[in-house]
């Protein structure tokens, strides 16, 4: 077994001495356990300590607390050069004088790596990453998905034991990134490396991760398959993070009404009907934060519980519709498929689907569960 | 903790070595100070124990005319300035944006005004200023120190001019705002810290200039730095004389100096449009 | 009244040509968005429609009045440059008072406040007004610049890519803004991006514009139902449209197409055989959007297409599955619970009354069914 594991890894730089608030931690108490073979993505704003995480793994960066291992290897005080890892970053520090193939070759090379096995291993390697025509070019005349295919060529040649990729697409234009990521998730199917992608963009993390692992602020907010963190979201922060176009995020006030509760919105006449399901962990006049995605929100009918509501704008954008319901400053927004059509101005009743509704504390950002 | 103790030590090694430069920077102007008070007599046989007087003053500023001397140098060294702004910042402001053949070169050009020495191209100059008969004058001074400030000034404020993105121009042009409009209601409040310091800089270094007066005139327009030259007497220096009378020029450099050393910083490392 | 010709206009840098020939006619009060790839020559359009570049060739008209020696300050128009070009030295208030303090269009400082306090409202920079640009985030940049915009009364509105610089979360929020007060402006507008669904939502005509050429000119839905060849159709939409070649086979009446290396023909709707019956086109691609196309790891029908799965994409509400099918990569929408294994086999099926067809040669439209309907549909909305 060579599972990656890190143990209550801290991460303080010493620079911020000044501050000396309780959390000034690049990383804070980070513990992920990465079972072999696995496709983790690390995902964040920035500032959220995802690339100082890769940075310690590598063996860039001190370690201030915790464990990092491979299997039964402890990290912590090895070189980097002696982990096995291969990286892979942003930016692609190809060595401009040498042609692809030596740049592939280069560290095997310092390896003292026989000619025979390199050349094997490469030739092996180069139809993987779509690089075979390119082993005479010098990098000066590759394109920037080229260089970068190279540049993943480089580390995976050394079948590393753990394969960390930083930023890899963020250079690329819209089409080339579609192309490679695809070609990345392909890739890793083949080679079957326990692999970490840091990103800050949230399609290609759920794109290609198995796992993915968000953070803010050097704290592990979730840890889970995308869909998990997509519809369950652990806290405010995650539910807000993730999804394209963005949760409606709203502060609601719980009414009774009869024998249910409704939402009441900040615009005092707009009620919605609460999932029945909530029914026992509510309270008359409380406070919540409501979270549900747009694709969630669904027309309802003349006999929906609560108001009816003014759509304020409407949006035909080919393949979907979506909808706006001004919410004081914000907007409640609907998207379908479906092809309806409003004007602004019309009145309509919304339900929200039951189990994709989710309520936060008002404090803590905390998911209230039902059971 | 350890940590923090290595840290408070490099502190005071830190600040210990600060004030051992600030010593080793500050010495000389502290002994000049020191020997303005010193009598002739006294000049050579004590150290720190001395009768002060005063009589070195009153020689240097009743005695001659050092305040037509004071003068003088103020007038040509802010006329030198003023001459670089008027000229300088339309220079700098067309290097900036507009496109032209040998642009770099004409921006280069100007800059290596100020690579070579001045003794180097005194004489022709001298020449060049008698059969112009410009020799000794205001203007002749002032034209020649453009070789001081000018390059200074242009390439602070292109650089200035270069951070203002082009479509602050146009928005400006399309909210109805007239060329010079735009240029002083818009871009001058943005150059105005590179300005500022540029020139301010570029007046000390016009004050300080000693061998453009020297040679290029005489008993008309005399500055600060030359008659300074006057207390070396055939058969003795007046070393204290001589002390007031750079103690009194280093003046006003000290003053503005003190007064802008904020801005001249920030003016001359930083853009003007921070986002 | 404002209406804005654009006759012939061409533009060449050096040896690049940014414009070639353009011609456009904004009606007046209309919402125009000229929307395109990036280095299309959208921005250099709208330029010269300000008076701040100059065409080579061409007339810029404004009401009738060839303006092409008008200065930009004279023309009465007003813009939203894409990087904001705020006046960094003055605050939020002075920043849109700017325009009514120009002695051109100089109005009374009571007025000036009337209208600072009542555009800032809408946009919800009220509360910003001492502030200076650099104390202010990038989506309060933004509405501060639209707010300079829109507080004066032009012949026209100019607008560069405002959105282009926020995130995408903001974007959506901002997009739905803008639309709640579009109906407000009562004046000419030119918005110029690169953002599909912009175009689409806003627009109430789009133009579409690459290499410095207008490609086509419609309302949203004629854009994305009949786009006149598949560049146009590649522009709209997320995934982008499936080209696949295919043939059509004439049989006597019996009109039928083939998917290319399939065997399999399929029937066309009766408008779309109609056509072909007109014509002897074989060589065509069909054009069809990922959520047309369904597929499963079972043979549903006859019809199906067999494939290999190549790469499953979860990307929160829908996934993308890629399918390989003979080489050809056909990308559909799936359900975000959908799970397949990489390699596997696949069925799919594509539902004929959605595809577009288009010429294999030149890639020109030819014929979708129901297309009359479709883009009737949206002028409703």
């Amino acid at each position: 077994m060579a599972d990656l594991i890190l143990e209550n890894v801290f991460k303080r730089y010493d620079n911020n001495k000044k501050s000396k608030v309780l959390n000034d931690y690049a990383v804070n108490n980070l513990s992920l356990h990465c079972n072999e073979g696995e496709f983790i993505g690390i995902l964040g704003p920035s500032g959220c300590g995802k690339t100082t995480t890769l940075r310690m793994i590598a063996g860039l960066e001190d370690i201030t607390g915790g464990d990092i291992s491979i299997g039964d290897i402890r990290l912590n005080n090895l070189e980097p050069k002696d982990r096995h890892i291969g990286l892979a970053f942003e930016d692609y520090a190809l060595y401009p004088p040498l042609n692809v193939y030596d740049n592939i070759a280069f560290n095997l090379r310092a390896k003292k790596v026989s000619e025979e096995i390199i050349d094997e291993k490469i030739k092996k390697i180069a139809p993987l990453l779509k690089v075979d025509d390119l082993l005479k070019e010098k990098p000066i005349s590759l394109s920037g998905g080229q260089k970068q295919r190279v540049n993943i060529a480089r580390a995976i040649v050394r079948e590393p034991k753990l394969l960390l990729l930083d930023e890899p697409l963020s250079h690329l234009d819209g089409k080339m990134r579609q192309v490679l990521r695809d070609e990345i998730k392909r890739l890793h199917r083949e080679i079957k490396c326990t692999t970490i992608i840091v990103t800050h963009d949230q399609l290609e993390a759920m794109s290609l991760s198995d796992r993915m692992a968000i953070m803010k602020d050097g704290v592990l907010q979730q840890f889970g398959t995308p869909l998990e963190i997509y519809d369950d979201p652990a806290n405010e922060f995650v539910a807000g993070f993730i999804g394209e176009p963005p949760m409606n995020l709203l502060t609601v006030t719980i009414v009774k009404e009869g024998e249910g509760f409704l939402f009441q919105f900040a615009e005092k006449n707009m009620k919605i009907s609460v999932p029945e399901r909530y029914n026992k962990v509510l309270k008359d006049g409380m406070k919540v934060r409501l979270g549900v995605r747009p694709t969630d929100v669904l027309i309802g009918t003349k006999k929906s519980p609560g108001s009816d509501v003014e759509v304020s704008v409407f949006e035909s954008l080919g393949e979907e519709r979506r909808l706006h319901f001004r919410v004081g400053e914000e907007f409640l927004t609907l998207i379908t498929t479906e092809k309806i059509f409003y004007r602004p101005g019309d009145r309509v009743k919304l339900e929200f689907l039951s189990e994709k509704t989710h309520l936060f504390d008002m404090e803590s950002g905390d998911k209230i569960r039902t059971e | 903790m350890t940590n923090e103790r290595l840290h408070h030590t490099g502190k005071v090694v830190r600040n210990f070595l600060l004030a051992l430069w600030a010593l080793f920077a500050l010495f000389p102007i502290f002994w000049m100070v020191l020997i303005t008070f010193k009598s002739d007599a006294e000049m050579f046989t004590t150290t720190f124990a001395f009768h002060p007087t005063l009589e070195n003053y009153q020689a240097v500023l009743f005695g001659t005319n050092y305040f037509k001397a004071f003068l003088d140098n103020i007038i040509v060294s802010s006329g030198a300035v003023l001459v670089s702004v008027l000229a300088g910042v339309p220079a700098a402001y067309a290097l900036a944006r507009f496109e032209f053949k040998k642009k770099e070169d004409l921006a280069f050009t100007i800059l290596s005004f100020k690579f070579a020495p001045e003794i180097l191209v005194i004489l022709p100059l001298f020449m060049i200023y008698q059969k112009l008969g410009i020799y000794d004058t205001y203007f002749g001074l002032i034209w020649v120190y453009q070789l001081i400030t000018m390059p200074l000034l242009v390439w602070v404020v292109r650089g200035y001019f270069e951070d203002i993105s082009v479509e602050i121009e146009q928005a400006a042009r399309l909210d109805g705002y007239r060329w010079w409009e735009i240029f002083y209601k818009m871009l001058l409040p943005l150059i105005k810290p590179g300005l500022v310091s540029s020139a301010l800089l570029a007046f000390i270094f016009a004050w300080n200039s000693f061998t453009f007066p020297l040679l290029l005139t005489s008993f008309n327009v005399e500055t600060v730095t030359v008659a300074s030259l006057k207390y070396i007497a055939s058969d003795t220096v007046h070393y204290g004389q001589m002390a007031v009378a750079a103690t009194v020029a280093a003046l006003p450099e000290v003053i503005l100096a003190l007064l802008i050393q904020k801005h001249l910083v920030r003016g001359l490392s930083f853009g003007a449009v921070k986002g | 009244m404002a209406q804005i010709e654009l006759n012939n206009l061409t533009k060449t840098y050096k040896s690049h040509s940014a414009l070639k020939s353009v011609d456009l006619t904004v009606k007046d009060k209309e919402f125009l968005v000229l929307f395109g790839p990036a280095g299309a020559g959208k921005t250099t359009t709208l330029k010269m429609i300000a008076g701040l570049e100059f065409p080579d060739e061409g007339l810029v008209k404004i009401n009738g009045e060839i303006v092409n020696i008008v200065p930009p300050a004279n023309r009465n128009v007003s813009m939203v440059f894409e990087n904001y070009a705020l006046y960094p030295h003055l605050s939020v208030y002075d920043n849109i008072a700017s325009p009514m303090r120009s002695s051109l269009y100089r109005e009374s400082e009571e007025y000036i406040k009337e209208a600072i306090l009542k555009v800032t409202a809408k946009m919800k920079i009220d509360h910003l007004l001492e502030r200076l640009p650099s104390q202010l985030s990038n989506g309060q940049r933004q509405r501060v610049a639209l707010g300079r915009c829109l507080v004066r009364k032009p012949n026209v509105f100019l607008m560069d890519e405002p959105l282009a610089h926020l995130d995408a979360k903001l974007r959506h929020f901002m997009r739905a803004e803008l639309k709640e007060m579009q109906a407000s402006f009562d004046t000419t507008t030119i918005y110029v991006t690169h953002d599909y669904m912009e175009a689409l939502s806003l627009g109430d005509r789009i133009a579409i514009i690459n290499q410095g050429e207008i490609v086509q000119i419609g309302t949203g839905e004629e854009l994305f139902y009949t786009p006149c060849n598949q560049f146009v159709a590649g522009l709209m939409g997320e995934p982008e449209i499936n080209i696949i070649p295919g043939e059509i086979i004439r049989d006597g009446a019996n009109v039928r197409v083939k998917l290319a290396r399939q065997n399999q023909l399929y029937e066309l709707p009766e408008d779309v055989a109609d056509f072909f019956r007109g014509n002897s086109i074989e060589q065509v691609n069909l054009g069809v959007r990922g959520n047309d196309v369904s597929c499963s790891s079972e043979r549903t029908s006859t019809k199906s297409i067999k494939g290999t799965v190549y790469v499953l994409e979860p990307i929160g509400n829908r996934s993308i599955l890629t399918a390989d099918v003979e080489g050809q990569k056909i990308r559909i929408i799936v359900s975000n619970s959908y799970d397949v294994d990489m390699d596997s086999t696949i069925y799919v099926d594509m539902d004929f009354s959605d595809i577009i067809f288009f010429d294999r040669e030149s890639e020109e439209f030819l014929i979708r069914h129901n297309q009359e309907s479709l883009v009737k549909e949206g002028a409703n909305g």
